[in-house]
Formats: structure tokens, sequence, C-alpha cells
């Protein structure tokens, strides 16, 4: 206490020197002082006082400390002078010793030890960069933790009062967690010193739950003073606080339901005393992080964003499952396309999209507050689970005079929050509901008046509305009308300018004068305007009838813009100068009616009546003006319509008219008329009831003020097409080498068109060939007549060749196509002359070949007979061989010779001419008689032999001792037919003549006659399969041999006059009638014909 | 399925008639229910997995069996038990579930508001219980067995507190109660299919 006392008021005084010295310090000797001193002290160095060492923690007092001479004892007392301007001299029983802080500058500062004689003094020189300043020791005031944040909340004393002045301090806090200290987080805080004691807080969010791990927080402080020169250190670490979590018995997950921003680490730990065995965040393992104890946590890295349900991390434990639900997802985007309006100027609405997801639901999700600044009203969102790109809307009540509302909207979620902001003059913004009660009411036939109701208090505003006018058939037209807005909702216009008796829906929209939207369409009002008297006389017209007695006159419907109601009759008249005459009351459907009238000129008046009036009366002369000079013109329609022209005629008063009618029907006909002005020199004539391929009858009348004249007169079409018929042709007449054809008109209802040709087409060919292939095909064999002279009828076809088939076609046409084709075959007459010379030629040719050849013949029969005919004997004279006759005459039914069985022998045949009859036998050609021929050539003399070998027959005879006799003999049969055979047959065909081959052999073919042939035909098979009975004389008929069967190459193989067995070497049947030239020698032959020659 | 929970709502007015054919009719009727409902019961679990997320749902994944306060699962010795006593016991059960059910169908709200038709299977499912509780108390009616007034309902209290604790915890405490939904409507089903003449057991 006295030391105290002492260095205050040594502290006094050092600072009145101080302040002199400052003013009266002499530099020069400072230096040699300072000098001076400083050899003191290090030649005093051991055994003196050293280090002198000096700290300051609140920059007023310097805490000085030195070390004691080696050898100083325990009581030793020291005694400090520092000179600080003055002298003050301090004692101390200890080593170290606090002064008042001194001036900039060096100071002087003497330690003497006292009652210590061993010792020497110490002079140091001390100043303030010598000192330390080393602030005290912080300490936490408070360290407290919000779990569910996992924040810890620091508290601490900067204790400012301590320091003089205003300094920056840095505090460093450290965070240590686990038991083993791990250091997790080190922050530097900054702060100012305002020399009072102040309480700092510090916040900090820890990654991992706190739950999960003990965390420890400790604290320094460094005292930035800038005035300070000396050295600024750190203090020393405060005592370490910690928070941890007090687990009750219950295993636990945490963090619980927390929300985080999709993309964020996140750590997850389970509190347990158990063995966690894994962890899984959705269905993904996570490896585990070991913490104190048996607890764990795993990391989640870049979490994605959650389902509606949250993300589920599940801990599993030996006996058990233990989990948490994380939400991963956004904070709310800024509001976009926020847009503030009224319907009425009683509520504003806000309207806005909420942007981005954020992925959150339930207590979750955004809420959205609408906060208006003039008012400072504020409206809350009502949480809904639309979908979430839905607008969102808030309604805002408005304030009475208040047009401009500053609007904020911030949206909130436990992720964050955004905001935007609107500023609106709500006049400026109004958006009116649709139009109701849309009312129409009469005013006059052309005006109404139309009423709504607008909901709203739109007193200060006034409305644009459109009224929408729609009439049948007609372009809808829109309206504007400016209303001034009223309170009570209801509004009204007039609409004029309508139509009488017109039906009219009308529709209605509005929007404010300074326009921001049109209100959405009323419902459509249908309204039918009252009735008018017609504004014009219906279009009329007048015929005489054919008779010319009646005059018939025509009028049409007034259209409806002229009827202005419903007509409900018309009054005719016709007037002259000697009478008038009338029709009063024809109701409206009739729009004709007929007068007797003698061909006075009369004036003919039609007026049309409706419940409201008449028309003014529409007036037609009836009186028509001839025109000698009139032609029929031709017009073809373009499109819908056809176009007339006529030249201009002043003469014509009035106006032209246009009548026209099917030309098909009967006059009068009439379908329709059109009226142009008279100055018009062209219309186009349209109407819906014509129809392509109809030819229709248009006559163009001027008009004077007498009457009508015919000017024009012209048939044509719309469209043209092509005729539907084929005109009907027919042959007039037919020659070797021309035919004539002659067609018919085609009627005009099946032309469909100006006929423009005919064509032709004619080929060769038959019925069925050529009708099935098309003469259009452009074939070369195809000839094509066009016949554009449709006045032709006929056409001759000439080249044609004699008695030949053409295929003949003919078929017309017009502009509008082709017709279909008519056709006919007809044959050319046969060329006579020709035919005799193809015919005649020939045959003298060959008369002329056989004469010659004849002669030549003739001239060298000689030599032809010995060369080609020498004479051979006659197997007649054969003695062994000869028969009676009787035999075969006398007996008819004995049809083979029957021999007794005997060995084959040889005979020799000597020429016996004289002896032997005249049978041309002489080409007798059968197996035997060829070999007999064979043996002839090592014999050349006229000796025959002949294998001669009886034959067993096996045939039922008649009689049965020749049956018996019969035993196994064979009858061979010869091919004698041969001998007459009149031309010479292939080899191979005679074998295929020879039916029944190896078997039994056939004498002769039966089908001599086309009786017997047919009989041959049906017994083929029976007669070819075994012995053919000879005996059927009666159907042997002898054949001519110049007969046509004879010379038909088709024909089969003849033979003449009775079958005959080779076996006998004699006919079986002689020749009954020798002079029948059938018999006689077996016809005619080149032998014969040789042969009989010498006879001649 | 509107007419015949409307016309089993109130069976009692029904139970004082003990006519043999009216009770197979009975016992018919709520054995039809109780199979239909069977059928929604396990469509409503399914449903109800579908919505949780990973890992629910997944075959490996067996969260605890939270107990829930006045309702526990059928006892194994269940189907040992005489008829009445199990129908009895069917009745108490169907009676704590539409509570349940119903904080299940509360926090499915905030947690799966867009799934309507969870919400939907949720809230027919209590009331589909009650339903069929109440036919099965006209049945015990029916059969001359004593049946069990009106009894508090804790389970809702409780449910509701265990709902409150996490969102992990709801969740498995809504699959619980759902499951208990299904194994009790089974339950009752079987119990009630050994009354029905002719119907296996």
């Amino acid at each position: 206490m006295d030391f105290t006392l002492c260095l205050t008021q040594r502290s006094r005084m050092v600072d009145s020197k101080r302040m002199r010295m400052t003013s009266n310090f002499q530099w020069p000797l400072l230096t040699f002082i300072l000098l001076y001193l400083m050899s003191q002290v290090n030649s005093q160095k051991k055994g003196a006082p050293h280090d002198l060492k000096c700290i300051t923690n609140n920059l007023q007092v310097w805490d000085c400390s030195w070390k004691a001479p080696s050898g100083a004892g325990h009581g030793t007392f020291y005694e400090v002078c520092i000179e600080n301007g003055s002298y003050s001299c301090y004692p101390s029983e200890k080593t170290n010793i606090k002064i008042p802080a001194l001036s900039p500058g060096d100071h002087e500062v003497v330690i003497s030890p006292l009652r210590d004689f061993g010792s020497s003094i110490s002079k140091f020189i001390l100043s303030e960069k010598n000192v330390s300043l080393i602030p005290d020791t912080p300490e936490i005031l408070n360290l407290s933790a919000d779990f569910p944040t996992s924040t810890l909340h620091l508290k601490w004393s900067d204790r400012g009062s301590v320091l003089p002045r205003h300094s920056n301090v840095i505090w460093e806090i450290k965070i240590l967690r686990k038991k083993n200290m791990e250091i997790v987080k080190s922050v530097t805080h900054n702060t100012t010193l305002n020399g009072k004691d102040t309480v700092h807080h510090w916040s900090w969010t820890s990654d991992m739950p706190l739950e999960c791990a003990t965390h420890y927080v400790g604290i320094r402080c460094y005292v930035d003073d800038t005035h300070f020169s000396g050295h600024k250190e750190w203090s020393d670490w405060s005592q370490l606080k910690n928070i941890s979590w007090s687990p009750d018995s219950q295993t636990k997950v945490f963090p619980q339901d927390k929300v985080i921003l999709v993309g964020s680490d996140v750590i997850v730990c389970c509190v347990t005393r158990d063995n966690v065995s894994s962890a899984q965040i959705g269905l993904t393992k996570c490896p585990l992080i070991h913490l104190d104890g048996k607890n764990v946590a795993i990391k989640i890295h870049n979490i994605s964003v959650s389902a509606s349900s949250g993300t589920n991390v599940v801990f599993t434990t030996e006996d058990n499952i233990y989990g948490t639900v994380l939400f991963a997802g956004y904070p709310p985007d800024i509001p976009q396309k926020l847009n503030c309006e009224t319907y009425d100027l009683k509520e504003i609405v806000c309207s806005w999209n909420p942007g981005r997801p954020t992925a959150l639901v339930g207590p979750r999700v955004t809420s959205y507050t609408l906060f208006e600044s003039f008012s400072g009203k504020n409206v809350r969102f009502k949480r809904t689970e639309a979908s979430t790109n839905e607008s969102h809307q808030l309604f805002f009540q408005m304030l009475p005079n208040q047009e401009i509302y500053n609007f904020t909207l911030n949206a909130h979620n436990p992720l964050g929050q955004s905001e935007s902001m609107i500023l609106v003059n709500i006049t400026e913004k109004v958006y009116p509901h649709s139009p109701t009660s849309v009312k129409v009411k009469d005013v006059n036939s052309t005006a109404v008046t139309l009423s709504w109701r607008l909901p709203g208090n739109f007193a200060k505003i006034k409305f644009l509305c459109q009224i929408e006018i729609n009439k049948t058939n007609s372009i809808q037209e829109l309206r504007n009308v400016t209303i001034k807005g009223v309170e009570n909702s209801s509004y009204l216009v007039a609409v004029d300018k309508l139509n009488p008796y017109t039906i009219y829906t009308f529709r209605i929209r509005c929007s404010t004068e300074t326009f921001w939207k049109w209100s959405k369409w009323s419902n459509e009002k249908q309204y039918l305007t009252t009735e008018a008297i017609p504004s014009k006389g219906p279009d009329t017209w007048r015929e005489w009838s054919s008779d010319g007695k009646n005059l018939i006159i025509y009028w049409k419907p007034l259209p409806v813009n002229e009827a202005n109601g419903k007509i409900l009759s018309y009054n005719v008249s016709c007037s002259s100068d000697e009478e008038t005459q009338s029709l009063s009351e024809i109701p409206d459907p009739q729009h004709k009616a007929e007068l007797q009238l003698d061909k006075n000129d009369y004036i003919i008046s039609v007026v049309a009546k409706n419940s409201v009036g008449s028309s003014p009366p529409s007036k037609i002369a009836s009186m028509e003006i001839p025109n000698d000079d009139l032609k029929i013109e031709q017009a073809v329609g373009m499109g819908n319509g056809i176009p007339l022209t006529w030249n201009y005629d002043p003469n014509m008063t009035c106006d032209y008219v246009i009548k026209w009618c099917n030309s098909s029907r009967s006059e009068p006909c009439l379908m329709d008329w059109k009226k142009v002005p008279s100055n018009s020199t062209a219309t186009v004539i349209e109407s819906d009831q014509f129809r392509p391929g109809v030819r229709y009858h248009f006559f163009l009348y001027g008009c004077r003020n007498q009457g009508y004249q015919l000017l024009r007169s012209i048939i044509g079409y719309i469209e043209e097409l092509a005729p539907i018929v084929a005109p009907n042709f027919t042959v007039e007449d037919t020659s070797a080498d021309s035919i004539l054809v002659k067609w018919e008109d085609i009627p005009v209802e099946e032309l469909r068109g100006f006929l423009r040709g005919y064509l032709f087409y004619f080929e060769k060919g038959e019925r069925d060939t050529s009708k099935m292939r098309s003469l259009e095909s452009g074939r070369s064999d195809v000839k094509v007549k066009n016949i554009t002279d449709i006045s032709q009828k006929t056409l001759r076809i000439a080249d044609l060749q004699g008695k030949t088939s053409y295929h003949l076609v003919l078929r017309a046409y017009t502009d509008g196509g082709m017709g279909p084709e008519k056709s006919m075959f007809v044959v050319t007459k046969e060329n006579s002359v020709g035919l005799i010379i193809a015919i005649l030629i020939p045959v003298a040719v060959a008369i002329i070949v056989g004469v010659v050849t004849s002669i030549l013949c003739y001239r060298k029969r000689e030599w032809i007979k010995e060369t080609f005919y020498p004479d051979i004997p006659n197997p007649e004279n054969c003695k062994a061989l000869q028969f009676q006759k009787s035999v075969c005459q006398g007996n008819s039914t004995l049809k083979t010779l029957e021999m007794n069985p005997c060995t084959p022998n040889s005979v020799e045949v000597l020429e016996t001419r004289s002896i032997v009859p005249k049978i041309e036998d002489t080409e007798i050609i059968s197996p035997v008689a060829e070999h007999l021929e064979d043996s002839s050539d090592a014999e050349p003399e006229n000796h025959v032999v002949v294998s001669y070998c009886p034959p067993v027959i096996e045939e039922e005879i008649a009689n049965p001792g020749l049956d018996e006799g019969g035993g196994t003999s064979q009858v061979i049969y010869i091919d004698i037919q041969s001998m007459y055979q009149p031309q010479a047959k292939p080899e191979e065909e005679q074998e295929n003549d020879a039916v029944g081959g190896a078997g039994y052999k056939p004498q002769m073919h039966l089908p001599v006659t086309s009786t017997v042939e047919d009989l041959a035909a049906d017994d083929d098979l029976e007669k070819t399969a075994g012995y053919r009975p000879q005996a059927n004389v009666n159907t042997w008929n002898l054949v001519s041999p110049d007969s046509p069967r004879s010379t038909d190459s088709n024909s089969e193989i003849v033979s003449f006059g009775s079958p005959c067995s080779i076996n006998s070497r004699q006919f079986l049947i002689p020749p009954k009638d020798e002079d029948s030239p059938k018999s006689n020698g077996g016809g005619w032959s080149f032998t014969n014909f040789f042969q009989n020659k010498p006879n001649d | 399925m509107s007419r015949r929970e409307g016309s089993l709502e109130d069976p009692q007015t029904d139970s004082s008639i003990s006519s043999l054919p009216h009770l197979e009719a009975k016992i018919h009727q709520t054995h039809s229910l109780a199979r239909l409902l069977t059928k929604y019961a396990e469509q409503l679990l399914q449903e109800y997995v579908q919505h949780q997320g990973d890992p629910f749902g997944l075959p490996g994944f067996s969260p605890p069996r939270l107990p829930v306060a006045g309702l526990s699962a059928p006892a194994p010795g269940h189907a040992g038990l005489p008829a009445p006593e199990r129908l009895r016991l069917d009745a108490a059960a169907l009676a704590a579930l539409p509570p349940l059910l119903d904080v299940v169908r509360r926090r499915q709200a905030e947690l799966n508001p867009r799934a309507p038709r969870l919400l939907r299977r949720l809230e027919d499912a209590a009331r589909q219980a009650r339903a069929l509780g109440a036919a099965v108390e006209a049945v015990l009616a029916a059969l001359g067995a004593e049946t069990r007034g009106p009894r508090p309902e804790p389970a809702a209290a409780a449910a509701a507190a265990a709902a409150a604790a996490g969102v992990f915890l709801a969740k498995v405490l809504g699959l619980r109660v759902c499951g208990l939904y299904r194994d009790w409507v089974s339950r009752t089903e079987a119990d009630l299919g050994q009354l029905v003449p002719g119907c296996p057991a």
C-alpha cells in the first residue's frame, strides 16, 4: 500500500519533471550521459541486476522485472531510480516493479541493490519500444448452444475500461470437437474498445449437429493500439468451455427433420450406445465416421433435391433401425410476373408466379406476405398445396382515396426469403368483369338501346366499350363507345344504323379509357329489329305465253335488306292507255302472275307489301321490239359463271336484262334473269342452279323506252363435259376394199358440251381378239380419222383388204373430253377376180405339168418299165399253190384254206405268163416274200423259193371236221393290201399301220367306209385282240382310188377289193362284177397306168 | 362399395333381430366386407410405402415395430380363442384403428400433400375400419355375446405424440399403423370366415 502511494507521488513528480525536461533538454548533453551510462552498465554486468523487461496490459502501468545479480540473497532490496524528467526512485523488495507508463523517449533506469555490497548498480535505458503490450487473458462469460440449429452462442467481455483509449481488438476464437480436441474452427473477430467494458456475442453454426459430440470453445485477444509503439502480443487463451448433449437412454439420429439447401454437405450422426453396423441415405450406403463412444456420423456431400416426403437417412444397429429425414430444397425464388390489378376498384388482386419450385411442402412450403408500404397493411398468402407452377393470388382491400399502391411481396421458407415489388396506380389497372345482364330495347326499326351491368365502383373513371354487332350473312361490326363509369353498375348505350327486321346478335366488352385489359365478352344477345316498309319494289320480268295471249309476270322475292320485314303479299297491275288490270293481294310465296292481255303496250307494276306498308312500285314494259338480225352464239363459262359481253348501245336507255333457261326445256322457259345497268357492257351470269354439262340458253335484252329488244341469243355451258354416249353408227355399204359408215347425232342432253368432232378408229381384227385391245393406245396398226366437220355424218374407209374383218370404233368429243366409244366388226367382201385367178393359175400349171409328164413317160415307157417294173413271175402259175376256184367261190363260209400240216419245202416258180390271169400282185410284200426276194439276189433268175409252213387256225369254224383237223396249225396273214397301195408309204408308217404287231395280224383295215370306220372305231380293241372274222363281207366296200378319201392324207390305209389270204395267194372274195371299176384290177395306180398302156 | 359400407355403418339397428337366416346373412355380409377391406388394406400399405421414399418398401427394410398404445398386433394365440372372444378382440382393434389412421393421414397430408390417392385411401381406411368394427359388434350382438362399450382412444394421443417426435418416426409409425390395419382386417376376415357356413376357415 505504501509502495503504491509512493509510486503515485513519484509518478506525479516524474510527470512534472518530464514536462520540464521536454522544454529544457539539451540534446548534446543527453547523448553524452547516455554513452556514459551504457559503458557503466556493460562494465558492471556481472554482479548487477540485469535483463530488465517491461510489459503492460493496459498501457498505463508498466510491469518491469529484472534478474537478480548472482549471489544476491533472498532479502535483497532494490532501489529503482528512473530518470523521467526528474529522478524518481522506488524501493522494491522483489525483482520487479510496476511503474507508471513513461513518456515517449528513453529513460535511464538505475537499479541499485541495497544492503548487498557485493553487487553493483545497474543502469538501463528504457523506452516504450522496449515494452510489450500483452492484454489480459479474456474470459468467456457464457457459452450456450441451440441444438436444433447446431449453433453455439459465445459471450465475453472486452474489459474496455482497462485501456485508456480506443483501440481495435482482434479476438481469436477456436472451436474444438470431441474429447481429443480436434480443432474444427478458428475464427477472428474484430471489435473496438470504447473505454467501457462491453460484452460481445458471437455465434457459430456447426456443420455437425452439436448433439453428436462435445464442442469446446476458447478465446484470446490482441490489442491493436496504433499509438503504442512497443511490441504487441496475443493474450493467453481463455479457459476452454464446452457444450455437450446429455443423451437419454433412447438412441437418436441428428439432425431431425432438417431443411437444407440442395447441393450442400451435411453431417448426420447417430447418438447411441449400440454398435451401428451401417448407415444409408435413401438407397446409398455411407461410410461411418466414428465419434466419441459409439456415436457415429456420416457425411453427405452435395445432397440432391428431396422428394415430397423428404430424404430418409437410416442407421442400422444390431437389432434396430434409427433414422431421420432431411428435406433438401431451395430457397424461394423471386416472385415472378407480379401484377396487381382490380376488377371492380374495390379489391386489388395481386398475382405472381412462384418461379422455381422449392421442393418443400407442408410446413416447409414457401409463405408469402404482401405488404403495402403506404398504408402499412399486409396480407398473408394462405398456404395451398396446388401445383407448383400455378399462379398465386392475393386479395388486398382497396383503401379509400388511395390510388397509388406500393406492394412488396415477400416469399419465405426455411432456406431463405426473397421479395418482389410493384408500384401501381390502380385506376390504370382495371380489368373489368365481363358485362352481365345484357338487354336490348327498341327505339325504332333501325335503332335499339343496349343495357348491361358491370359490377364495381367506377364512378371516377370512364369506360371504353366495344359492341360487337353480328348480322346473319354479314360481316361483323365493332362499335366503340365511351361511357362514364357509375357506382350502380348499370350502363346503357344506344345503337343506331341498324337494318329493319333483321336479327342482330350483340355482345359487349369494356376496358377503362386508360386501357389496361379488355374484359371478357359478355354473353351474346340476339334481337330482331322491328319492320319498316320495303325499300324497293321487286325485280320484275315478263314473258308472253307461247300462244301470245297471256302475259306472265315474274318477280323475285325482295332480299331481306330491302324487304324490311316479312312480305305478306304483292300487288300487280298492268296499265295501258286504254285499260288497267290489276291483281291484288297475291300471297308471298307466289312470285308469278298471268294476265290475259292483248298485244298492246302495257306498263306492268309490281308492289310488295309487309305489315308496315307497300314498297315503291317496280315497273316494266310489256312490249318486245323485234330484232331480225339475231344469231345464236356459243359461250362457255369460266368457274362458276358465264361471262357475257356486248357493245355499248346508246339507244338502250334503261337497263339490260339477261334471262336464261335450260335449253332442253320448252318455251317459254325461264330459270332466272338478271338486270344490268344500261351503262354496262359485260356481266357474268352466275347461278347456283347452273350445272356442268347442261346447255343453257341466254337471252340478252336491251331496254328502251318502249320495251325490251332481244339483242343476243347465246347457248352455253357453265362447264363442258365429255359426251356420255357414243354416236350410234351403222355400216351402210361394204365392198372388197371399202366400208361406208354412217352415224347419227347425239342428243344435246347427252352431248354435254359443244360437239367438236368425231374420232374414228379402225384396224384389222376379229371380234374376239381386237375387242380386248384399246384402239387408243397409239398402236401403229390402228388407223385414226379425226372428223372435225361435225356436219359430216358418213365416212368411207377405203384401201381395205377383201374378205377381212375390221374393227371399227367411233366416238364423239367435246372440249370437255372424249365420249365413250362404240365399236363394230365388219368383214369386207371377197375379191372374186383375184380368187378366180388364184385358182386357175395353179390348176393350169398342174395340168401342163401333168401333160408334159405324161408325154415324157409315154415316150420313155419302155425304158421306165424295164428300169422300174421288170416282169416278175406270177405266183398263180404255181401249181402247188393253185386252188380250185370253187373252193373260194362255192362255199362262202369257208374262209381259210385248210391244209394239212406239212414240212416246209421249196417251190420253184417258173414264169408262165400265158397261164397267169391278170392280177397285179407283183408287189406282194410279206416277211416271207421279202425273204424270198433276199434269196433271189443270189439267184437272179425268176426262180422264187417259197418256204411254206401251214399255220394252225385258231378260229371257230362251222365245220367241225376242220376244227378237229386244225390242231395247232397257224395261219399267217400277209398284208395283201399293200399290193394295191397307190402311193408308196414310209416304212415306219406301214409298221404303224400294222395294227396288232406280232400277234394277230388283221388282213385288212376294215374301216373302208365311214360306216365301217365308225364301227371299227367302236370295236377297235375288240378287233385287235383276237382273230378277226373275215366273213362280214357285207361291210366291205370297195373304194375308188380317186375318191376324196383316197387322197386324204389323213385317211387310213385303204384296201381295194376282197381281202385275201396270203396262204392261198388268192383273194378270198373274188370280184363279182368284173366290169365295175371298183373291182377292176384294184384301181388307179402308176403300175396300172403303165401296165395298161400296152393294152392300149 | 359405398352402399355396402352405408348399410354396415349402422348395424346396431338390426341387432335386435336374431333370427338365424338374418344372422347368417349378417355374418356373410360382414365377412364379405372384411374380405374386401383386406384387399383395400393391402393396397393402402403398398401406396403408403410408395410415398415414403427409400428405403421404405425395399425388401430388406424392416423398421422397428413401434409399440402403439392401445393397439397390438394379433397375438399368435388369437386363433385358439373362442369365436366370440376373437370377434371381440377384432372389434376392439378395429375401433382403435380409425384415430390412428387419422393421425397418419394428417401427417401424410403435410409430407405428401400432392398424393391425393394415398390421403383418400387413409381417410377411407379410417371410415372402413369403423364400419367393419361396428359390423363385427353387430355380429357379436346377434350371436348373443357381450359387447364392450365405448372405450377411450388412448391410441390416438400416443400416435400423435409419436408422430410429433420426428418425421422418420412418424413415417415408421404410419407404416406400423397401416400394417396393423391390414393385419386386423385380415384377422377379422378369417375369424368371420369360420362362422360362415361352407366357408373354409
